[in-house]
């Protein structure tokens, strides 16, 4: 019984070593399986519709989305500074759900007003939730995909305006170091579609 | 009578191949630059070719939809950087802080008053 329970243990030791390291292995790309879903989650393109509300649980937004063109000198033109901050919908960029790069804007301070309505936009992480709701009644969901904060004197807008082959949303606000009355960076966040709703009832 | 007759007759003669000569002149030279040139103008408006030329017309229509995904992505692409961000003017953070500051140093007198009233009670006492 005993050399051969001896032999058993000296192969069964090792190779019951090996399943453990083996299993471990596999448990590392595990970080990299939670940080896949975010971007391998393709839902379908939604057809056009103009977003009407935005919902972000993760930092307690919940605003009413308006539309936003051009300014005078090119760039692009932000909400009003109010007491009622509100995000805008970049209404030269497909609507969230659509295929495309949907760019909305948000302050992050409205002056005399207090906060901006992306007061807390950098603190989002990779996988949050934000949902844009449409004119037509569906909801566009996305996931977080990365967030920037970069120099304004160095905006990314090959990243931000691009084209992308699938349904992503930008969310813009500033950050960084007070410049005078402005800011020195732009917070951005990067998320793509991860799924839609149909209408819901008692819902706007 | 001979030489009226004759001269009637080369009359008649030269009149029809007058009236002949046209219309060989017609055939060869005018229906070649009719056919050529009342065709084309006839056609695109009028004949069964009109409807081929719709044809070509709603090819360049189908080729819209291939824009159409374009569209689908930012048109317009705006110069800069947002600037999402107004800041509360200056005075007013160092006024908050001169506010916070006085707060404290209340804080910190009333403190010290309590505390040196409390002493000396004890101490009376």
């Amino acid at each position: 019984m005993s050399p051969f329970s001896r032999r058993a243990f000296t192969v069964g030791a090792p190779a019951s070593l090996l399943t453990a390291c083996t299993g471990h292995g596999s448990g590392a790309p595990r970080p990299a399986a939670t940080a896949r879903p975010v971007p391998a989650k393709r839902a379908r393109p939604l057809a056009r519709s103009v977003p009407v509300r935005l919902l972000i649980p993760a930092i307690g937004v919940d605003t009413p989305v308006i539309r936003l063109g051009l300014a005078a000198d090119g760039t692009v033109q932000v909400p009003p500074v109010t007491a009622h901050d509100r995000a805008g919908w970049y209404r030269h960029s497909p609507t969230p759900g659509a295929r495309g790069p949907s760019v909305i804007l948000g302050h992050v301070t409205v002056g005399p007003y207090g906060d901006g309505v992306f007061r807390r936009l950098a603190r989002l992480h990779r996988g949050d939730r934000i949902v844009a709701r449409l004119e037509n009644g569906t909801a566009a969901e996305f996931a977080v995909t990365a967030v920037r904060t970069v120099p304004k004197t160095d905006f990314p807008a090959d990243d931000v305006y691009g084209n992308v082959d699938r349904p992503e949303l930008r969310l813009i606000t500033c950050g960084g170091a007070r410049t005078g009355d402005g800011y020195a960076d732009n917070v951005i966040v990067f998320a793509a579609l991860s799924g839609t709703k149909s209408p819901t009832s008692g819902e706007r | 009578m001979r030489r009226t007759v004759l001269s009637v007759l080369a009359l008649a003669g030269t009149a029809v191949l007058m009236g002949t000569g046209p219309a060989f002149a017609d055939g060869p030279a005018t229906p070649s630059p009719v056919p050529s040139d009342a065709a084309p103008s006839t056609r695109p408006a009028e004949s069964a070719e009109p409807t081929r030329t719709p044809e070509p017309a709603r090819k360049t229509p189908s080729a819209e939809p291939t824009r159409a995904p374009a569209d689908g992505q930012v048109s317009v692409r705006p110069s800069g950087a947002p600037d999402t961000g107004v800041a509360a003017t200056g005075a007013s953070g160092t006024g908050g802080t001169a506010i916070g500051a006085g707060a404290a140093a209340v804080l910190a007198l009333g403190g010290g008053t309590v505390f040196v009233v409390r002493r000396r009670r004890a101490t009376g006492a």
